[in-house]
């Protein structure tokens, strides 16, 4: 019976999404799935929201807001296109490098948060600024294009995809859930001042916190670059809107993991945004109207989660 | 002691005032009478400082023309309302900018009366203004003019890209309409361009509309272009926007993808929507400029047809503003601001792309030199109408 309740609250959103979708597009005579390109381009907004989702969870989760992820995305990717162009090397290499890369910029971006010692959310936003006028000298400001490099675009396959996903979510099973690092980021987020006094080092605890955000924004990058043919340059915070992606997810994440792992919460949550973007996509919703449904599932999640209690107290009685 | 103060203090007094004098004539720069002597400082209001148009834009200005003339040019921010367009101006006058050239649309009405007020010289570049707005205009004292595609240049523009596949037999089209569902006219007129070639060629229409009848369809349809039959053609896709998500890069993919489209056709930003997507064997047009990125596209044969503005098109906009801050503005005789349309430079083969790009990004040799703009300072209105109108590659290069 428990087991069943866990698996009915963890079940309940992304079927209820997958099954709202499926009788939308098929009450207008469209079906969701329909070819190979469906499921890619589902599988692949899964990939991507997934990853800026455990990106975005890990420092938010321990209450310091990062807006540099989405230029860390973009830096990464820039760098890494750039050597693998020139080298000809490519798209495991290029993989390998943005995730490096990404890690390295995740690591400068927490050294200097723990150094400077402002608020998290002033520094990303200075570190956000510095990397996006970084990678615009970096490429003049034309970004880079990889249209027409077969073997780069090659990459944005189902099993790729997948490999991707399921990489990203061992990865923070094991490194969030059993090990020694883990445990200390559990025990901070649970009470810092009391953890610190136990012997636990915040510090190290919060850069590494960084160096996994940054190498997972690094795979991001790299996804949206092989994907797109093309990286195109922000500024002025332009690269913060990536971040919205995972909001929505993460709450959803947030839900599912009162009767699962969070990870597996945040993935079943990314699902569920992808099919939603998919449905988009094959209904051909034009970009204002889908602003406000986001909007509106959005709201209404936290306004359910905000009177859950009450809710709960009305339907008893 | 108290004599030897006084006039220890008399001569610092001499030398300050002395300094002060050398400074000012220093700055004032040799003869008063010749303006070119004297830097002048322009302000340029700009709306996007990353798309590869405003970048070869801006590198005319300042890797060429501020090179060969004496004056400086002070960049805005990325404005994206007119509320940001006017502290950028109040910025501008604050830093003794002495005119404007506005590559922002947001609020060009509040843009003009603003610099009229202040007494600032203001030219609007790469696009015009409505009739409405120029009879309006057109005698302010402080309006330099507009030059650039005007509306039915664009129209033009995405007819001929459109008609040029057509002729070839292609009749099955996908369609990127960019910023028309933000109401941007250039897109709209572009798209309108593009069902209006198909109109004739599959004699049909579109919804009903054909010739420039079809802006006011896409108006009416909050900026959207709705896939449709036009008698033997047919648009079997259509995305539009800047969303840069996933739904909106699966659009492009599954419009690009479309068994049944054998042409895509952007109105701008061709190369970031469907270049990336596009199967080989399938066509692709774009309306935007040259850079290294498109030739190499052109080369690779996946961007098969370029109509591209030209950095240096922005030329005669910007020797129109200097000769009006010289006092030589350049009027119509019945004392009229200039309002000007120019073209695109158009290649469907990889060839002429490169010709195009290597004289467009020359910051030595580029398409209008020093010696070129020169004769257009205090140039008569018709002369300078004749300049602008020869605006092809080979007629420049003549």
């Amino acid at each position: 019976m428990k087991n069943g309740k866990k698996l009915a609250g963890t079940l309940a959103i992304p079927v209820i999404v997958f099954a709202a979708c499926l009788l939308i597009s098929s009450a207008q005579g469209i079906v969701l799935f329909d070819s190979l390109l469906s499921w890619t381009t589902f599988v692949r907004a899964a990939a991507n929201t997934v990853l800026v989702t455990f990106a975005l969870s890990i420092n938010l989760n321990s209450g310091r807001f990062d807006f540099s992820i989405g230029s860390i995305a973009l830096l990464s990717s820039v760098i890494s296109s750039m050597i693998t162009l020139k080298t000809g090397a490519g798209p495991l290499a290029m993989l390998v490098l943005s995730v490096f890369f990404g890690c390295l910029l995740g690591l400068l971006s927490g050294l200097l948060y723990v150094t400077v010692k402002l608020p998290p959310i002033i520094v990303s936003l200075a570190v956000a600024l510095f990397y996006e006028g970084f990678a615009f000298t970096l490429t003049g400001g034309h970004g880079v294009t990889l249209a027409g490099n077969a073997e780069i675009l090659g990459f944005g396959t189902i099993p790729n995809y997948l490999l991707v996903i399921l990489t990203a979510l061992v990865f923070m099973v094991i490194v969030y859930d059993h090990t020694r690092f883990g445990y200390e980021y559990k025990a901070l987020l649970s009470g810092q001042k009391v953890s610190v006094s136990t012997g636990i080092n915040e510090v190290k605890n919060a850069v590494l916190c960084y160096v996994i955000a940054g190498g997972l924004m690094g795979a991001q990058g790299f996804i949206s670059a092989t994907n797109n043919g093309s990286i195109t340059m922000a500024l002025n915070f332009g690269s913060i809107s990536v971040m919205f992606l995972a909001f929505l997810p993460m709450f959803v994440g947030g839900f599912i993991g009162r009767f699962t792992n969070d990870k597996l919460g945040y993935l079943l949550g990314a699902l569920s945004m992808a099919v939603i973007s998919l449905i988009y996509v094959r209904l051909n919703v034009s970009s204002s109207y889908q602003q406000i449904i986001s909007a509106v599932l959005m709201v209404s999640f936290l306004i359910y989660l905000n009177n859950e209690g009450r809710l709960k107290q009305i339907f008893r009685h | 002691m108290k004599s030897v103060k006084k006039f220890f203090a008399l001569c610092l007094s001499l030398l300050m005032v002395f300094t002060l004098t050398a400074c000012s004539q220093e700055s004032g720069g040799g003869s008063s009478d010749d303006p070119s002597q004297k830097t002048v400082k322009i302000g340029v209001l700009v709306s996007d400082t990353t798309s590869a148009e405003a970048l070869a834009f801006k590198a005319y200005y300042e890797k060429y023309i501020q090179s060969v003339y004496n004056v400086e040019f002070m960049y805005s921010d990325e404005l994206k309302d007119a509320s940001a367009e006017q502290s950028a101006i109040d910025n501008f006058i604050a830093n003794n900018c002495q005119a404007i050239i506005s590559f922002a649309s947001a609020d060009r009405p509040a843009q003009i009366e603003k610099c009229e007020s202040e007494g600032i010289y203001y030219a609007v570049a790469t696009g015009t203004l409505t009739d409405e707005q120029y009879e309006k205009y057109k005698g302010y004292a402080h309006y330099v003019g507009a030059i650039g595609p005007d509306l039915a240049a664009e129209y033009q523009a995405g007819y001929d890209m459109a008609k040029h596949f057509l002729d070839q037999g292609y009749t099955k089209f996908g369609m990127f309409t960019g910023a028309s569902v933000y109401y941007t006219e250039m897109h709209i007129y572009r798209a309108a361009g593009m069902l209006a070639a198909m109109c004739e060629a599959g004699k049909g229409t579109y919804e009903g509309a054909e010739g420039m009848a079809i802006v006011g369809k896409i108006m009416g349809e909050g900026g959207n272009v709705n896939p449709g039959k036009i008698g033997s053609v047919e648009v079997n896709g259509v995305v539009a926007g800047y969303d840069f998500d996933d739904a909106w890069y699966g659009k492009l993919t599954a419009v690009a993808n479309d068994p049944n489209v054998e042409v895509l056709l952007a109105v701008g930003s061709g190369q970031v929507a469907f270049a990336g997507f596009k199967p080989e064997g399938k066509m692709l047009g774009d309306i935007d400029c040259y850079t290294a990125d498109s030739v190499g596209l052109m080369e690779k044969g996946t961007l098969n047809y370029l109509a591209g503005k030209f950095s240096a098109s922005i030329g005669p906009v910007f020797a129109a503003t200097l000769s009006a801050v010289y006092g030589k503005p350049v009027r119509d005789n019945d004392g009229n601001a200039l309002a000007l349309s120019q073209g695109y430079w158009v290649a469907d083969n990889a060839e002429d792309a490169k010709k195009y790009y290597e004289v467009d990004s020359s910051t030595t040799e580029p398409a209008y030199t020093k010696e070129m703009l020169d004769t257009l300072i205090g140039a008569s209105y018709d002369d300078f109408a004749k300049f602008v109108a020869a605006y092809s590659f080979e007629e420049i290069q003549k």
